[in-house]
């Protein structure tokens, strides 16, 4: 029986994400949440894992009190257990913050893993920083943006595209991969799974003081990164629209991307003309 | 009183969502174009436990609330009003009578292979010369050694051209229709019972409505649901909770119609403004959006009230007859809004509106409802 943790995150359902002007932070209250899709993927290979060789899953994400509805998704979903961890000076940790907290949560809870999964980055914060830190915070090996892993015994190896190579690699467990969109397209919740996930939901909560964390460990207090502007960005480009006759138009684009056609054709066109 | 959806439900409208879009949605236009039913998707559903939202676990269904049921009719109707109907009419009338009256052994029977959507169900009152008035009923059971024998024709059953075990109303006494109208199971299958043409109507065309034929279709005595005379009484109870499936059915069309007319009236531009900027369109909008989280919450009460364990048929008559209301005035006012391509096949629009207008009619017709809901306020104490 393989023993899994799948560690996932609450993310803004809407594309365009609210902000805080004034501190950088993201106001998750503001827009409706829901699993973290590089985390409902992880959550993928961990079910077929277990379905293949049998296995326990543990969900553990960490956030604000509205984020224990994406560990009620992952029961459905089928993960056996989830641990919710979650205090007030925890708020606004950064990546480092959050991977110290959920490393003190797995070795205070499930320290008996064979295998880590997560989300190869959060499409709220892009970072894709946290699942290897927690695999340095726990000292143990790490792949990140796995597309495709197959158990064999105690070793998983895996696919990843790394500068449009395939890449196979092998790594021994215990240790931790994350996981990317590609392969693991997650499954259709029954009705059922729903219905059950919230009927005695195994979900644990755990605060700081559960964990030993004090408070300047983590949360905003507990983490380096400082978020200085946060700014849209601009696209910078502009449509230039050419008029006149067919024979001015092409002088005109010559006049202006010469170099450019030059480069990609390998010719001159100066000494052309 | 609580009117903000719980987590539970959250979770259940974006599950149900997520899968009605991408499985239903790229097909929606065309099922109905081609009057197609999509036994590719209703495969997928049976997995989902669509088929026995509400049946309990040890019959193999998902024993929802009423509401999540509420939200599964809601959300497969945003985008298919034709599939939304299949699963609502299968799960309502289709199987809760014999939940609700059936013996032991006909549960054990005949729920596992409903609620995991093997066998499709189907409630079949109407008759050339019966619909709102069930005693009208021909269709004649008629006792014989150790079962009945079935003779008559129904009409207009959703589900009809796909249905495995249909629930028919019978009479077994010509003279007394009213006091001896009851409920056979018939399998398909059963020698004398055969499927009509597939009914070319105006909207739901991807759901095969279509007429039953029964000719000295003999059924087994096991399979009278209830006892002899109980007709009247499951039938009223079945449409009970028909009703809130449709008005749910209903709460979802309209929803489409309204979301694709914000959509539209924010990008379609005349006199070098976007319509939503004018006042009129803006008028049209505010009222869609009202009235259907109106009729919302009067479904969820409904549904709130037969979970509660008490008496729902008014709540669900009212939840039936504003929904329906709302979804036809607000799928023509969509295509009001989207002018000319409103009118046009090419935008689902028009397939809104031919959806909408049924949910007025089967199930009981809007002028039922409104006698269902003044006979049970003239019968409350002032």
């Amino acid at each position: 029986m393989v023993k899994m943790i799948v560690c996932m995150k609450q993310v803004p359902m809407v594309s365009e994400l609210p902000w805080d002007r004034k501190t950088g932070l993201l106001r998750r209250e503001a827009a409706d949440g829901m699993m973290n899709p590089a985390c409902k993927s992880a959550l993928e290979a961990a079910l077929r894992i277990k379905e293949e060789h049998g296995g326990h899953i543990t969900a553990i994400t960490m956030g604000p009190p509205m984020a224990r509805e994406i560990l009620h998704e992952a029961l459905a979903m089928g993960a056996d257990r989830c641990l919710m961890v979650s205090d007030h000076i925890m708020a606004g940790a950064d990546t480092m913050a959050t991977s110290f907290t959920l490393a003190r949560a797995i070795e205070t809870y499930c320290s008996d893993f064979d295998l880590i999964l997560c989300g190869c980055h959060t499409s709220d914060s892009e970072t894709a920083q946290v699942g290897p830190q927690l695999a340095e915070e726990l000292d143990i090996p790490s792949i990140a943006m796995v597309d495709d892993l197959r158990l064999a015994g105690r070793r998983l190896r895996i696919e990843r595209v790394s500068d449009h190579f395939l890449e196979t690699l092998e790594m021994d467990l215990p240790g931790l991969v994350t996981v990317t969109t590609a392969h693991f397209t997650p499954r259709y919740i029954p009705m059922a799974g729903l219905q059950d996930a919230f009927q005695e939901p195994n979900i644990l909560t755990a605060g700081a003081h559960d964990l030993g964390i004090e408070e300047g460990q983590s949360g905003i207090k507990g983490s380096p990164t400082q978020i200085l502007e946060v700014f849209s960005s601009t696209a910078g480009k502009q449509n230039v629209v050419m008029t006149g006759a067919p024979k001015k138009i092409v002088e005109d684009l010559f006049a202006l991307y010469e170099d450019s056609i030059g480069s990609v054709i390998r010719k001159d066109l100066k000494a052309v003309k | 009183m609580v009117f903000n959806a719980c987590m539970k439900h959250k979770l259940v409208r974006k599950s149900v969502r997520e899968f009605a879009e991408a499985e239903l949605g790229p097909i929606a236009h065309e099922i109905d174009r081609e009057a197609r039913f999509p036994a590719e998707v209703v495969q997928k559903m049976r997995g989902l436990n669509f088929f026995g939202l509400q049946v309990p676990k040890r019959y193999g269904g998902a024993e929802a609330d009423s509401i999540s049921y509420a939200i599964t009719i809601e959300e497969i109707s945003r985008v298919s009003g034709a599939m939304g109907l299949c699963v609502t009419v299968h799960n309502s009338v289709g199987i809760y009578p014999i939940l609700k009256y059936g013996t032991e052994e006909q549960k054990e029977r005949f729920v596992p292979k409903l609620a995991s959507g093997e066998h499709i169900g189907a409630f079949c009152i109407t008759e050339a010369n019966a619909g709102s008035d069930a005693s009208g009923v021909e269709t004649s059971a008629v006792a014989d050694r150790d079962g009945y024998v079935i003779n008559g024709t129904k009409i207009f059953v959703t589900n009809g051209g796909v249905c495995t075990t249909p629930l028919i109303f019978a009479i077994t006494d010509p003279d007394k229709p009213g006091r001896s109208a009851s409920v056979f199971i018939v399998e398909k299958g059963t020698p004398g019972f055969t499927v009509g043409e597939i009914e070319d109507l105006c909207g739901m065309r991807a759901n095969p409505v279509s007429s039953l034929f029964f000719e000295d279709c003999r059924v087994p005595k096991e399979n009278l649901l209830g006892k002899i005379g109980d007709g009247l009484k499951i039938g009223l109870n079945a449409l009970d909770t028909g009703r809130i499936g449709i008005g749910a059915q209903a709460v979802g069309i309209a929803q489409a119609a309204y979301e694709a007319s914000v959509k539209y009236s924010k990008e379609r531009q005349q006199f070098k403004k976007p319509i939503s900027s004018f006042q009129s369109v803006q008028n049209t909008l505010a009222d869609m959006a009202t009235e259907i989280d109106a009729a919302r919450l009067l479904v969820y009460r409904a549904c709130d009230a037969k979970d509660g364990g008490k008496e729902f048929g008014k709540e669900a008559a009212m939840a039936k007859l504003y929904a329906s209301t709302v979804a036809s005035r607000v799928t023509g006012n969509a295509v009001q809004i989207h002018g000319g391509y409103g009118y046009s096949r090419e935008y689902d629009v028009e397939r809104f509106f031919r959806d909408a207008k049924v949910t007025e009619i089967y199930e009981g017709t809007s002028e039922i409802q409104r006698m269902v809901i003044a006979r049970s306020i003239l019968s409350e104490p002032i």
